[in-house]
């Protein structure tokens, strides 16, 4: 069964990064341009994992997140955060919002590919 | 083995083999086993009397062309063809051989009255080689000596190359 | 990165460059817009971000400042300024040189941060620490328990306890239960909650570190325990490393970070102390034969293994590999353990040798200094075994023969003490012993005509010195005018060279007349299995000891063709000579347009191997030819592949040796005893 990865990031380039890594791998991509777009997305198709950038704009990945978690069909996706270093605390807040890790930018293809493997086995 | 070694013996139990047109018959007790054709991997520079080898239950034994030895013209080969296993002496020592068949026919018993010596006149076999020869049912039948086959051979020099 | 992904990343730049500008320009009119302020700070972040995902990392550390200040406006520790603006539109009309790669002569762009910085000082940096927890990393012999349960409504956010006991037994977690004693009854089950846990047996060497890798993203409760302590009450203390925050201060002070939050306090573990150091010499006597009988259970167990993998390869079933590949795993550690058990130093033989020089040197009446280099070099137990003889024979000679009297040695000006020295060494793949005198030397006519009597060689034979000091190994042949009592007694140099060449070794002998003689035997490092490189040419498959290959090259365009004169290929400005394997071994077919040079070792010299292809490397259990094939010196041995069939092993010494005559179109030429 191919697994199915929503990615979530404002950057087009970002995106389209994170889509041909992983499509390479054998997952399954899909992407959305925002926190909104995202929440939509993720509600509309059952995902295996989600990976999202913190700012957006109209709804940034806290925001994301925290809407995902009350609706049930958003409950048990693995949620991991694209954080810079310099933001400090997102960890913490992120993992309260209700997201299971983190990634710091800028990240590797491999880096990435190890996370996702560590999120879905 | 020499004819004379035999003679206190009254009988030998032998197993006979076509080899091309002609039938030879070895000793059973040198027989360990018989087996389908398997893949033969060449052996660069050892010349054409033991060609290659084999993989006999994870070992590796060496395949010798009898037809080559004893000068017997090779006939093409159908699905009646064997490996034979066989424990002969070596340089003094038990040593593993694998020979190909073209058929293996029976194991049977003869009286050891009944092997002649080779006849003095001209033929293609290598004396030195050869026991001696019996008639059987359907035509003569070598009685090959393979220890001496099998010294020979062990000490025959190589290409110099490999 | 691909071209593509650098393109869609200039695209998107000068969209995030037009974007930055207008909001920059936006805010120099109305500074107080927070949301202004917060547009700015995401495009910053954006191109910083992606600036260093694809490679730009001058432009990513550029911005860094940048970003970090429009943060500190955005959290209102400073205010919109005239001045910061303006600098930020410098410093983003600096953004398109950084991405093209162009120079800044003229350090605009230091002039630019060390602006940035002077408005920003006075602003204490936020200050990052993460607790790390202080364990007592004590191995123990025995492993550990560890006990993790899942906290929190971690199933709801994807937690996922298989992976993790997956990850665990990576680490080689062994004897994992379930403790089930939480979980309630199916009214009171709070299905975001996992209400298993788990514990488990770690070998001794996982640290603390390692295990809190796999906790990373899991909320989890953990304690690592040595047997004993299995205590579950004094998990109150869960062990997790935390960011701890730093405390920004207000502008006016001097920087100030003060950690806050709890750092959680190192779980309570009974501390064991030191490891009980290893008994010194600990050894057990085993009889020879269980070794054998266990290194033929071993080798097998490789080609079983072999056949395993490429079952498992076939049916391209994950599981079955993943499997397999484990079991290689364990075989290979299971070899060089067994391989490992069969070494035994050269020392063992050396006190032998020492009472036989002693005894010949005084029954001769020659003083000889006696000298051993390298006693502790390892071998096979039964190559020693095997090695016992032909030294000793060597040894003999050299006194008997080779070192000469007391009034020799003062006429030739030399010590009145002789000297034998014994060394052994590693050498890659082989081990070289070598026994050295400094005594009168082989005298090279004196070899020849002796040859040229027993009608080995013909009168007008010509031979290089090596060759004819090769003579010496011919049955037959004996250096001395008289047997006399100690050597030559049936045992010649010829049987030195068999037992040597039974062990798959080689012996060569080096002299100068005057100054002494050198006999060098070079023998594999192991008997039963090695790394081996399976290689291809016409269609059929060789195997070349790992240890002994150098490096692999391809076939220059230039050398596909053979040439009358001596093949050379220029490895690095030395030459190396090398064979066609297909040529030599009278491979049907035409060789390929491409083809594969393996560069192979034997003590200082190389040659090349030209090979078709290269398939692989493998544990290759080797497996002895017969007698038949004795002679066919190029092959060592055999082994079996996976798929069964059979690939010569190629005996590198004797490679070696027949690149080293260059010039000769075909070495068989060379004249040696029939």
């Amino acid at each position: 069964m191919t697994k199915t990865v929503l990615t979530v990031d404002d950057s087009p380039s970002i995106r389209r990064m994170i889509a041909m890594t992983l499509q390479e791998a054998g997952y399954a991509v899909i992407e959305a341009v925002d926190g909104q777009d995202g929440l939509a997305k993720a509600l509309a198709t059952p995902v295996d994992a989600i990976i999202t950038d913190q700012n957006m704009p109209n709804l940034d990945g806290l925001g994301f997140i925290r809407a995902l978690r009350q609706h049930p069909q958003g409950k048990g996706v693995p949620i991991v955060v694209l954080s810079t270093d310099s933001e400090e605390g997102l960890k913490a807040q992120a993992r309260e919002a209700g997201a299971l890790g983190w990634m710091v930018k800028p990240f590797t293809q491999d880096k990435l590919l190890a996370v996702i493997k560590k999120v879905l086995g | 083995m020499n004819i004379q070694d035999l003679r206190p013996e009254k009988h030998l139990t032998v197993v006979t083999l076509a080899l091309g047109t002609q039938t030879l018959a070895v000793p059973a007790g040198m027989l360990r086993e018989i087996l389908d054709p398997l893949p033969v991997t060449r052996v660069p520079g050892a010349g054409a009397f033991v060609p290659g080898v084999v993989n006999v239950r994870g070992s590796v034994v060496p395949l010798a062309d009898l037809k080559q030895a004893l000068s017997i013209p090779d006939e093409g080969h159908d699905h009646r063809q064997r490996i034979m296993v066989l424990e002969v002496q070596l340089l003094g020592e038990a040593a593993t051989v694998a020979i190909q068949a073209d058929a293996v026919h029976e194991v049977t018993t003869i009286d050891t009255a009944v092997i002649e010596a080779l006849p003095t006149t001209a033929h293609a076999w290598p004396p030195e080689f050869l026991t001696g020869l019996y008639r059987g049912s359907a035509g003569f039948v070598l009685l090959p000596n393979l220890t001496q086959i099998f010294s020979t051979l062990a000490t025959r020099p190589q290409a110099a190359a490999l | 990165m691909t071209d593509d992904m650098a393109a869609i990343f200039r695209e998107e730049l000068r969209d995030l460059l037009e974007s930055l500008e207008r909001g920059l320009l936006d805010l120099k009119a109305r500074p107080d817009d927070m949301g202004l302020v917060n547009q700015v700070f995401r495009d910053l972040h954006t191109v910083k971000g992606s600036g260093a995902m694809f490679g730009f990392t001058d432009l990513a550390a550029f911005i860094h400042e940048f970003e970090t200040g429009f943060d500190r406006i955005r959290s209102g520790a400073i205010p919109v300024g005239a001045e910061i603006v303006r600098l930020a539109l410098a410093a983003k009309d600096e953004i398109p040189g950084l991405v093209d790669g162009l120079p800044d002569p003229d350090g605009r762009r230091p002039a630019i941060l060390a602006a940035l910085r002077g408005l920003m000082t006075g602003v204490a940096p936020a200050v990052e620490v993460e607790a790390v927890m202080a364990g007592s990393d004590a191995a123990t012999a025995e492993g550990r328990r560890l006990l993790f349960r899942l906290i929190g409504p971690s199933l709801a956010m994807g937690a996922r306890p298989e992976i993790v006991l997956d990850e665990l037994r990576g680490l080689g977690a062994t004897d994992i239960q379930a403790d089930i004693t939480e979980v309630p009854s199916l009214d009171r089950l709070d299905s975001e909650q996992c209400h298993i846990g788990w514990t488990m047996t770690v070998p001794a060497e996982v640290t603390e570190a390692q295990v809190e890798e796999v906790f990373l993203f899991t909320d989890a409760e953990w304690t690592l325990a040595s047997h004993a302590a299995d205590d579950m009450g004094a998990r109150a203390d869960a062990v997790e490393a935390v960011v701890t925050e730093a405390v920004i201060e207000t502008l006016a002070a001097v920087p100030m970070a003060a950690p806050s939050a709890a750092a959680k306090p190192i779980a309570s573990r009974e501390d064991r102390g030191e490891t009980p150091a290893p008994q010194a010499g600990a050894t057990i006597r085993v009889p020879a034969e269980r070794l054998d009988a266990l290194m033929d259970a071993v080798g097998e167990l490789v080609i079983v293994e072999a056949r395993l993998t490429e079952l498992a390869r076939q049916n391209r079933d994950p599981a079955l590999m993943t499997t397999a590949e484990q079991i290689t795993r364990l075989a290979a550690g299971l070899r060089d353990a067994t391989m490992t058990m069969r070494m035994v130093p050269l020392r063992s033989l050396v006190g032998r040798f020492r009472r036989l020089v002693l005894d010949l040197s005084d029954s001769l009446g020659k003083p000889i200094e006696f000298a051993v280099l390298g006693e502790d070099t390892e071998l096979d137990k039964t190559v020693i075994e095997k090695l016992a003889d032909p030294l000793v024979h060597i040894l003999r000679n050299a006194i008997d023969h080779g070192m000469e009297t007391q009034d020799e040695r003062a006429a030739s000006d030399k010590g009145r003490m002789g000297l034998i020295e014994l060394s052994a060494q590693h050498a890659g793949a082989e081990v070289l012993i070598r026994v050295r005198d400094d005594g009168r030397g082989i005298n090279p006519d004196r070899i020849r005509a002796k040859a040229v009597a027993q009608g080995m060689i013909s009168a007008d034979a010509q031979l290089t010195e090596n060759q004819i000091f090769a003579l010496i190994f011919e049955p037959g042949f004996s250096t001395a005018e008289a047997v006399t009592e100690l050597s030559g007694r049936g045992v010649g140099m010829d049987v030195v060279r068999r037992t040597i060449e039974s062990l798959r070794g080689s012996i060569e002998v080096e002299s100068k007349l005057g100054q002494g003689t050198s006999v060098t035997l070079r023998l594999p490092l192991t008997l039963a299995i090695i790394e081996g490189l399976l290689i291809e040419v016409a269609g059929e498959r060789y195997t070349l000891p790992m240890a002994s290959v150098q490096e692999i090259v391809e076939l220059p365009a230039d050398k596909v063709m053979p040439k009358r004169s001596g093949d050379f290929l220029d490895i690095r400005g030395r030459f190396v000579p090398f064979l066609r394997l297909r040529t030599l071994f009278e491979g049907a077919g035409e060789a390929p347009a491409e083809q594969n040079v393996v560069i192979v070792m034997s003590g200082e010299n190389r040659v090349g191997i030209v090979v078709d292809r290269i398939i692989g490397t493998n544990q290759t259990v080797i497996k002895q030819m017969s007698k038949l094939h004795a002679g066919v010196r190029a092959v060592s041995g055999a082994t079996i592949l996976g798929d069964g069939s059979v690939a010569l092993i190629l005996d590198v010494a004797h490679l070696v040796s027949m690149g080293r005559v260059p010039g000769e179109p075909n070495p068989a030429t060379r004249e040696v005893a029939a």
